[in-house]
């Protein structure tokens, strides 16, 4: 059976970016069909350097968060600080529909790659720069990391215990949540061309992407002067943080209608969430610490997974899991849905490292007639200099071999 | 002015954030949004965060933050689809669109016959995005969900907490927007397909899927190394000092993350320049350069706790904002922990005009408000607050009349049986309860409560607060 289309077949990207924001952007576009060739520094994108590796071998090639980010890409290698690579950049932004980077905002000007340059080779072409704080702003050459945007993107004050300090998630949230956006922004981008044939500059700022993702928060302070805080480990309502049950934690959200704590109670075996005193808000208030330990007493008699199906039979009791990685690569519901996607990085040819055969996250949403699908593993360190350069630029093996003895590639 | 979507038409029956938020991003750029409601079962984020906190004798409907919040640029039309009429005209309304985008459970589409296979027999390029939170297919996708159980599925909750602490969950349902965002590529992945081949298709996204693609470090670790991450709070595998420390004042903290050399001999600079201004030791940060246990990377690491003891001891002398000049200015990254207000006014999105100010319809008896706008910016078709988010029913008649070309006596009919309505109608009629914002901070539900903000916005953004 012949493979059904991809969404974005035919659209050229040209990817300059590295570590996480920029290269999940590409990686987006990459997986549902656009052609991405990308552009690594000669010592190669940072992200390399990111653990985990396979085998804990810190090896370039066995970079796991790489080989996730960039499979199937073309890789290249320029110097763009010299005046070869930079025509050779501008060569390839000419035949592109998208060019996505992630430099700080002096870099590409300080490159003579500015959106005004750009514009004036491809007219049409759609350029994302995703940064820390934007294109401009007072903040605009402020440094930052993952933590830094959860502090000052308003999501940090909010996360933790009333009596902690404020907290973040495990890992590279915020890289990943730009990278979606940019992906969107790309893609909104390159649809006003396909109506006008305008191109545009499109200024992707990371800190925004968190602020713009934040219920209720600068809004209740406009509405009532409220300023929401971590939460207090008891009060005296459902908790929202996870409970533990007999064998991980569990998450009681009751939806759409006051809690019958007494029901409540006889349905998980707490038959003292009936009394009296925890009947009004009032009462449960003053006695929330109580509350809360006859709710842990009541959910520390399940196993989870039988606690989530047993409430999900009852109306409004959408009862949710915590799963561990190990327990998401086991989950029947991934599993039914084709989720995990086996990928093989073979070695290379340059390296003889081998991640070889694993399971990756896969699909991030189902596209029934255009289907998400990698076209092959990450690319090494220039993998594709030949195909590029020879191949679509037309320069011949002995110009190849004069650029990389000078530097350039 | 054309914007990049003008001339895509999205039907939006959803809730909550999922789906609302995708399309407010879409909405923002061009789209021209019908948003169906229902006046019988109000869409929860109607029924609470009310303007002034109060819901007496006022259109209290229309007068929700978090609606506000995720339904601009959208009209409002109220079907009460348990009628045949008001069924058929959401399926008039889906045959002259091009998206329709939904955020119910299986069974809920599959009782109102909204499936897409129902929808392409009536137009057959139809877009249809279905956001559940395990997904349209599969043993739970009968399970309702919401942003904090599906963030519990997807295994980021698990990795995330205190050290030692149990698994952690933000205030906010976060997976919900992680989706929204997945959910909004995908729409225009769609879009570009069929502008190209004129082919409509049917996008099916699991929340809590979306967000294990977002952690694929853990997964892989997992999968090839065999390796689950404890919880390491703030911490981090490389980086020290790494974390969020206490600054002078009420609940007042600072980030601060170094990763090389140079930004460790940076914050030992901007630590003496701060504690010199706060009238502290600033001589004692300097010699931190000179602290054998701090010399490199790898040391600093592991000497993690002891550093940010001395860290933690420091910054509490000093203000957040005096501090984060300090470090930022030598090149360290550092930020203020902003809450709701400190963003709100927060000089940098100010200057980038990301809180745009909506005008509200003269009988929800609003100022002007400031809201979040997007995390993207324009130069050749900007997008913006064209309205703000629609009363209940505003735009029924333009919808069924002019959109549908129903007749004005078929619409009355509607409006007459109570088929349609701006009002919310049966159970869904009663005025919730709010708990007085005094009461609530003293609960701990909110932080604090400052009487003096509708003054405050009012004169930060030239509208006012409740």
């Amino acid at each position: 059976m012949a493979l059904k289309p991809q969404a974005l077949q035919g659209v050229r990207v040209l990817d300059l970016t590295h570590h996480v924001a920029g290269p999940y952007c590409a990686k987006l576009l990459s997986d549902f069909g656009a052609d991405v060739v990308k552009v690594e520094r000669l010592e190669g994108d940072v992200c390399r350097a990111i653990a985990p590796f396979a085998g804990d071998d810190a090896h370039p090639d066995k970079g796991l968060l790489f080989a996730y980010l960039n499979a199937g890409k073309r890789g290249v290698t320029l110097n763009l600080k010299t005046p070869t690579g930079k025509g050779l950049v501008e060569r390839l932004a000419a035949g592109a529909d998208i060019l996505v980077e992630n430099f700080s905002p002096r870099v590409m000007p300080s490159l003579g790659l500015d959106y005004g340059r750009l514009r004036a080779l491809n007219p049409g072409l759609v350029m994302v720069s995703i940064s820390n704080f934007g294109q401009t702003g007072p903040y605009r050459d402020y440094k930052a990391a993952d933590i830094v945007h959860y502090a000052l993107g308003g999501l940090q004050y909010i996360f933790g215990a009333a009596d902690g300090p404020p907290l973040k998630h495990a890992l590279r949230q915020t890289q990943f949540k730009a990278g979606t956006n940019a992906a969107t922004a790309a893609l909104i981008g390159w649809h006003h061309r396909l109506f006008t044939g305008e191109g545009q500059h499109i200024d992707v700022s990371i800190h925004e992407c968190v602020a713009s993702a934040l219920r209720d928060t600068t809004s209740l302070y406009a509405y009532a002067g409220g300023v929401r805080q971590r939460q207090a480990a008891h009060t005296g309502d459902m908790p929202r943080s996870p409970v533990p049950a007999a064998d991980g934690y569990v998450v009681p959200i009751h939806f759409g209608g006051a809690v019958d704590w007494g029901a409540l109670g006889d349905f998980i075996g707490a038959p003292e969430l009936g009394e009296e005193r925890f009947a009004a808000p009032e009462g449960r208030a003053a006695n929330a610490a109580a509350l809360h330990d006859a709710l842990e007493s009541g959910m520390r008699r399940w196993r989870k997974y039988e606690l989530m199906r047993e409430a999900h039979k009852r109306r409004g009791h959408i009862y949710g899991v915590v799963q561990s990685p190990a327990e998401v690569m086991e989950s029947e519901q991934y599993a039914a849905r084709g989720y995990f996607a086996d990928m093989d990085n073979p070695a290379h040819s340059s390296s003889g490292k081998a991640i070889g055969a694993a399971k990756y996250p896969g699909a991030p949403f189902i596209m029934s007639a255009t289907p998400w699908r990698q076209r092959g593993p990450a690319p090494a360190l220039g993998q594709h200099n030949k195909e590029v350069f020879c191949g679509e630029l037309g320069l011949t093996a002995a110009e190849l071999g004069r650029l990389r003895a000078t530097g350039a590639v | 002015m054309r914007l990049p979507l003008t001339g895509v038409r999205i039907v939006e029956f959803g809730q909550l954030i999922a789906i609302p938020h995708a399309v407010k991003l879409l909405g923002d750029m061009g789209a021209e949004v019908i948003r169906v409601e229902s006046h019988k079962r109000l869409d929860n984020y109607r029924t609470h965060s009310f303007y002034g906190n109060e819901t007496d004798g006022k259109r209290w409907w229309d007068r929700a933050a978090n609606f506000y919040e995720q339904n601009r640029n959208k009209m409002s039309v109220t079907l009460d689809l348990a009628d045949g009429r008001c069924l058929d005209a959401l399926r008039g309304l889906i045959a002259i669109s091009d998206v329709f985008a939904e955020n119910f459970t299986p069974r809920v589409m599959r009782n109102f016959g909204l499936e897409y296979d129902d929808l392409r027999r009536i137009k057959p390029d139809i877009i249809m995005a279905s956001s559940t939170g395990y997904g349209y297919t599969g043993p739970w996708s009968g399970y309702g969900a919401i942003g904090f159980t599906t963030e519990a599925a997807s295994g980021l909750a698990h990795i995330t907490g205190y050290r030692d602490g149990p698994p952690a969950l933000p205030e906010i349902p976060y997976a919900d927007y992680t989706a929204a965002e997945h959910t909004a590529f995908a729409i225009m992945a769609a879009l570009a397909h069929r502008a190209r081949t004129g082919e409509g298709q049917f996008i099916d996204v699991s929340q809590s899927e979306t967000v294990t693609s977002t952690m694929p470090e853990a997964m892989l670790d997992w999968a090839v190394n065999g390796r689950i991450s404890e919880r390491i709070g703030n911490g981090d595998a490389v980086m020290s000092p790494h974390g969020t420390y206490p600054c002078a004042g009420q609940d007042r903290w600072i980030s601060i993350a170094v990763a090389t050399d140079a930004q460790w001999r940076g914050l030992c600079e901007g630590f003496a320049d701060a504690l010199d201004a706060a009238g502290g030791d600033g001589a004692a940060a300097r010699a931190w350069l000179g602290d054998a246990r701090f010399a490199d990377g790898l040391s600093r690491w592991r000497h993690r706790d002891a550093l940010d003891a001395l860290l933690g001891a420091a910054t509490a002398l000093c203000d957040q904002h005096a501090l984060q000049a300090a470090l930022q200015a030598r090149g360290v990254p550092a930020g203020a922990v902003l809450d709701g207000e400190q963003l709100l006014f927060d000089p940098h999105l100010r200057a980038r005009g990301f809180y745009e100010v909506a005008e509200h319809a003269p009988e929800t008896g609003m100022p002007p408000l400031p809201y979040a706008s997007r995390p993207w910016r324009f130069s050749a078709a900007p997008g913006g607050l064209r309205t703000s988010a629609p009363t209940l029913g505003q735009h029924n008649r333009r919808a069924l009349e002019a959109l549908l070309g129903m007749d004005a006596a078929a619409v009355g009919a509607l409006a007459a049986d109570g088929a349609i309505g701006t009002e919310p109608s049966g159970a869904a009629a009663t005025a919730p309860r709010t708990v007085p914002m005094a009461e609530q901070a003293r609960r701990g539900m909110v932080g604090r409560w400052d009487a003096g903000h509708g003054a405050r916005v009012g004169r930060g953004y030239g509208g006012g607060g409740g």
